[in-house]
């Protein structure tokens, strides 16, 4: 590897397969997801942390990884839309199809890595806490009234 | 990529697995297989020994559900078995046109209403096609054979074959002239809610939709643009020294444009280095634009005799001799679309060839565009259209502009370039919905009838200077000033309707439900407004003065879902009732007015799109009229000083969020008349009864847009 000024080597698994990447420090999680691991399902959508598009999980915590560094992933677990084994990521999954929550379709990655994220503190959450969690995904084709009734099939269990 | 089609079609097996599974083929390789080089009906549809099934379609997924509701419609013709069916997008050739019309082009709310008898003409054809078949094989009369599930069963003998094992024998036959289409008894998708095909929902769920900002080629490299921050400057002068040293840099090139790419090995390098080009421009008087002085030079017009629109009846003696009149002056700021996936576009300029890849609402018109700058003939530039990550009009821009970025920043170059924009990209350079500052007047006699009707559309305008212009710009005037306003449904005995388009360098463009976005809530607050003059209830008044028995209906319906005529009181309650896009949809809108914000509660909605060939679908595009709308109804607006958009990105420029939504329930009128669209016409009812509930909430007329109580 060739290491240059501003580049470390960054280790950390994504959705459990390990990593190592050899990128400038302060590249966001995003591009190093889309660019250099062609794992596109997040997405781009501000750039700056207002649309939620991008969101992922760095451990157990939703990030906005489109203004994450890639250093703060060093030696940390992401697990992106693409994960086939997470709990709440499958219930969810499963739910959107149910529900038919799904237009575009663009902004949903966020929306369930979003709402992953809640379930995973709170599994039983109530529609007041289904709304302040989610409140910063943006979705432009409006389906918000379906991803209300998906969130809320899977929190009720 | 080595590969070509007929190399895939000798590997049938691998075509079934891998190609109709989709994901896992090189994108160019795909794009080759979606052109089986078939006329009617067999272009639209591949079916593969193993008995997959495959439709290509030609109209863009952009969220409203075109790619579900038109494999409906073939797949219940054809029999085939709904969950087990691919598609694909139809490849640019003339035979994907849309009927009538000398391109594909998704726009205006057409998918369905243009093509859902040309998709089950096909479905058909090929069903009689594949019955005929094995009539001859079985030696029985065709009327013998039963379909179901894209197998045939001869039902003298009971024995069953799937549609696969006579593929060769319909591809040499003739299509029949003539097919009958199935009864509505006999539909299994047709008229029943039907969610998006489980291939696309699943797809979108786990990440594995391809959008076009997805399109992946071999050694292709992205850029990150510069544009004038100034509407109408031009580039002076750059340097890119500083730039061309930081990693991943390959180039920095000025387009034929006005604008400068660089070209990087990933796009986050490219937008890294914006900040290290020194750009000069020349902005001239263009930085003294902005839109308190556009605002101004508008409104001066409403003073002013414009052009005609509209003028019937003795428009002097009504207002001369009525009982009341009313008067608004409405305002409606520029909008910018703010599709959730940026936008972007991928080409890749071969020897004596092109390819492009992306999410397009035009299809045949950025094809073109690409072989006129390359001067190819169009036939040698291929086309791939992905998902669009939504649109709202956006990608459908008869300028072409994110798309002629990626044609020019690829241009002679050795790779692929995808370009794609940022954020502040999209919400600083247009294209925009126009501002429009408009007035409006109705006289009313004692009984409540409607003597005369005079208003004023004073926006720029956004068909001049395109292809469109010679059938939609008339006589200095727009056709989307006067659409859902010159042919209002309501009796009225005198019109004067007036419009004018000034001029600016700032690019327009049409969002979701184009005009009546201006013109919906300008007929249905003015209406709201002489229904309280005439001391009547909204929407008796309606009734009252309305021609047509659909629109009747729908407003009975609300009336009932709302409760209206026995509604809260602690709650303002609003109606309105439009049609557009051959729709009509009517709204009650709750709103709770608190301190000096509200909230939309609650949205009864009816809808008459004649037949609802999915009606979940028909809801799932009212929720999203609604929510998109409730965005623009509070928050959103562009305003421009020094020749600049003041705004940048979601934390300046608002949209709607969860915590917005109201409860929403919605009805659905089928009134077997033309079946009408449904991507946008629940867009501009939404404006108008939120005003108009706010009315009833506070006893003032909100005219101005976004909405604020303060």
């Amino acid at each position: 590897m060739n290491l240059t000024q501003g580049t470390i080597m960054i280790q950390f698994t994504v959705n459990g397969k390990a990593y190592s990447v050899d990128v400038a420090d302060d590249t966001p999680i995003l591009w190093v997801l889309r660019e250099h691991l062609n794992l596109t399902g997040t997405k781009f959508g501000c750039g700056v942390a207002q649309c939620g598009a991008c969101t992922v999980l760095l451990g157990n915590e939703a990030i906005r990884s489109c203004s994450t560094p890639i250093s703060e992933a060093n030696g940390k677990q992401i697990t992106t839309i693409e994960n086939t084994s997470d709990k709440e990521v499958k219930a969810l999954q499963k739910a959107w199809v149910a529900h038919d929550v799904a237009q575009c379709g663009y902004c949903q990655p966020g929306q369930i890595m979003n709402a992953a994220a809640l379930l995973k503190k709170n599994p039983h959450p109530n529609e007041t806490e289904i709304v302040d969690a989610m409140r910063g995904n943006i979705c432009r084709c409006g389906t918000y009234n379906r991803i209300k009734s998906a969130i809320a099939t899977v929190a009720k269990g | 990529m080595g590969l070509t089609r007929r190399d895939f079609l000798k590997h049938s097996s691998f075509v079934a697995s891998a190609f109709l599974l989709s994901f896992g083929i090189p994108l160019k390789a795909r794009a080759q297989m979606i052109d089986n080089g078939a006329s009617e009906p067999m272009a639209f549809i591949q079916i593969t020994k193993k008995n997959e099934i495959t439709f290509f379609l030609p109209q863009a997924e952009m969220g409203q559900g075109a790619y579900t509701v038109l494999a409906m419609c073939i797949a219940d013709e054809l029999d085939a078995k709904w969950e087990d069916i691919f598609f694909e997008p139809a490849p640019v050739k003339e035979i994907f046109n849309i009927p009538g019309m000398p391109m594909m082009l998704t726009g205006g709310s057409n998918s369905v209403r243009a093509r859902h008898l040309q998709m089950r003409q096909i479905g058909a054809s090929i069903r009689a096609m594949l019955k005929s078949a094995a009539a001859k094989y079985w030696k029985i009369s065709a009327d013998l054979i039963q379909t179901k599930n894209a197998t045939l069963t001869n039902t003298k003998t009971k024995e069953s074959l799937p549609y696969g094992f006579f593929v060769d024998v319909i591809k040499v036959m003739k299509v029949p002239e003539k097919v009958t289409l199935k009864e509505s008894s006999e539909h299994v998708l047709i008229g029943k809610p039907t969610k998006r095909h489980p291939k696309e929902a699943w797809a979108k769920v786990t990440g594995h939709a391809q959008f076009g900002i997805d399109v992946r080629l071999p050694h292709m490299k992205y850029a990150a643009l510069i544009h004038p921050r100034v509407f109408g400057a031009t580039l002076k002068s750059f340097d890119a020294t500083a730039a061309l040293k930081k990693p991943g840099i390959l180039k920095v090139k000025q387009l034929a444009n006005n604008k400068i790419a660089i070209i990087a090995e990933k796009w986050w390098q490219a937008k890294e280095a914006i900040n290290d080009v020194v750009v000069e421009w020349n902005e001239g008087d263009f930085i003294k634009i902005s839109t308190e002085d556009l605002a101004k030079e508008y409104e001066s017009y409403l003073d002013k005799e414009c052009l005609p629109m509209r003028k019937d009846g003795n428009i002097e003696e009504a207002f001369a001799h009525a009982h009341k009149v009313v008067k608004a002056n409405f305002k409606f700021p520029f909008l910018a679309h703010a599709a959730m996936e940026p936008l972007n576009c991928t080409v890749h300029h071969q020897k004596d060839s092109a390819f492009m890849s992306m999410g397009g609402q035009f299809q045949t018109l950025y094809r073109n565009k690409c072989a006129e700058i390359y001067k190819l003939p169009p036939e040698k530039v291929q086309y791939y259209n992905n998902y669009l990550g939504s649109s709202f009009g956006r990608r459908g821009n008869p300028h072409a502009d994110f798309v002629i970025d990626a044609i020019y920043a690829a241009q002679n170059e050795a790779w692929p370039v995808m370009t794609l924009w940022s954020r502040e990209d999209d919400i600083k350079m247009g294209s925009y919905r126009p501002m429009y500052r408009n007035s409006a007047e109705m006289a009313i006699d004692k009984e409540g009838n409607i003597l005369g009707f005079k208003a004023k559309v004073i926006g720029q305008s956004m068909i001049k200077g395109t292809l469109f212009e010679s059938v939609m710009f008339k006589d200095g005037i727009d056709a989307t000033h006067k659409e859902g306003l010159t042919d209002h449904h309501y009796k009225v005995a005198s019109h004067d309707i007036q419009g004018f388009c000034p001029d600016s360098p700032i690019p327009l463009l049409w969002l979701r439900s184009v005009g009546h976005t201006q013109t919906g809530p300008l007929v249905e607050g003015i209406i709201d407004q002489a229904a309280v003059a005439a001391d009547m209830d909204p929407i008796d008044f309606r009734i009252k003065n309305l021609q047509n028995p659909r629109f009747v209906e729908l407003l009975k319906n609300v009336a009932k879902q709302s409760n209206w005529y026995k509604r809260e009181k602690n709650s303002g309650y609003g109606v309105a009732v439009v049609e557009s896009f051959g729709s009509i949809v009517a709204y009650v809108a709750k709103v709770k007015v608190e301190n000096s914000d509200y909230k939309v509660e609650k949205i009864w909605a009816a809808v008459d799109c004649g037949l609802a060939i999915n009606p979940l679908n028909v809801e799932n595009q009212i929720i999203s009229a609604v929510n998109f709308s409730i965005g623009i109804t509070k928050y959103s607006e562009i305003t421009i000083k020094n020749g600049e958009a003041e705004q940048n990105n979601f934390y300046d420029y608002t949209v709607s969020t969860i915590a917005d939504a109201p409860e929403i329930h919605v009805e659905i009128i089928n009134s077997g008349e033309k079946i009408g669209g449904m991507g946008e016409p629940g867009v501009p009812p939404l404006f108008p009864a939120v005003a108009n509930a706010l009315f009833d909430a506070t006893g003032k007329r909100y005219t101005s847009y976004p909405i604020r109580l303060s």
